[in-house]
């Protein structure tokens, strides 16, 4: 008996998620990676970092948005999102495109002229 | 205008200025021809610090995360919420003839010599 009750503690349980709001995470999440990718791109024109400088520029502004993203999650970061890892990686080259448009912009129109 | 929107004006409006800011040193430096190495420090440091209070007001306005638990947002409902449907609803019943104020129709004959 007590053997049999183990196997039904050790079986994970199955987690239902809600479509909806999992895609209204996302959309939250695309909306401030967007933004983010623009705004320190045009932080990058501004200080005129040139070649990989921007790009390590850009690693950094993504990490800081993630780790801003989990202390606006808080603790319980699991209610709102399945992994993290994903957070941090979702979407990285789209907004790499985005980050040198702006990036290149400003700094033609800082540094430039 | 909300607290983040505030934020994220003033960040808007800070960038700009480090970025006009860093227009004039470059002026600056072509006009007394200096070798331009790297900004002023003050510069850098607001267009970082405005950065960071873009981001932090983005992520503020973006708007709300909902759960992602499928039951997180059916346990706060209530019985009498999730009962409710409206393709059930009944407009017309019989038992209003016990009423005592039912006036009876007069039936089919009395359609006609409506018109």
């Amino acid at each position: 008996m007590s053997i049999s009750l183990k196997t039904v503690q050790n079986k994970p349980e199955p987690v239902a998620y809600s479509e909806a709001a999992l895609r209204n995470n996302a959309i939250v999440m695309e909306y401030c990676r967007t933004s983010m990718a623009a705004l320190s791109g045009s932080t990058a024109g501004v200080l005129g970092l040139t070649g990989l400088n921007g790009f390590a520029f850009y690693m950094f502004s993504v990490i800081i948005l993630w780790a801003m993203f989990l202390v606006k999650a808080g603790p319980n970061w699991k209610k709102y999102y399945v992994s993290r890892q994903s957070l941090l990686t979702n979407g990285f080259l789209g907004a790499l495109f985005t980050y040198v448009l702006f990036w290149t912009f400003i700094y033609g129109m800082v540094h430039v002229y | 205008m909300s607290f983040y929107k505030i934020i994220l004006t003033v960040g808007f409006i800070s960038l700009f200025h480090s970025a006009f800011s860093a227009a004039q040193h470059r002026s600056y430096l072509r006009i007394t021809s200096q070798e331009f190495t790297t900004l002023p420090l003050d510069i850098v440091i607001q267009a970082v610090g405005s950065l960071f209070l873009l981001m932090w007001g983005v992520l503020n306005v973006a708007g709300n995360l909902r759960e992602i638990q499928a039951a997180a947002e059916l346990n706060n409902k209530t019985w009498e919420t999730q009962k409710n449907i409206p393709s059930f609803y009944i407009f017309n019943h019989r038992l209003k003839a016990m009423s005592p104020y039912y006036v009876p129709n007069e039936g089919k004959g009395d359609l006609e010599n409506l018109e």
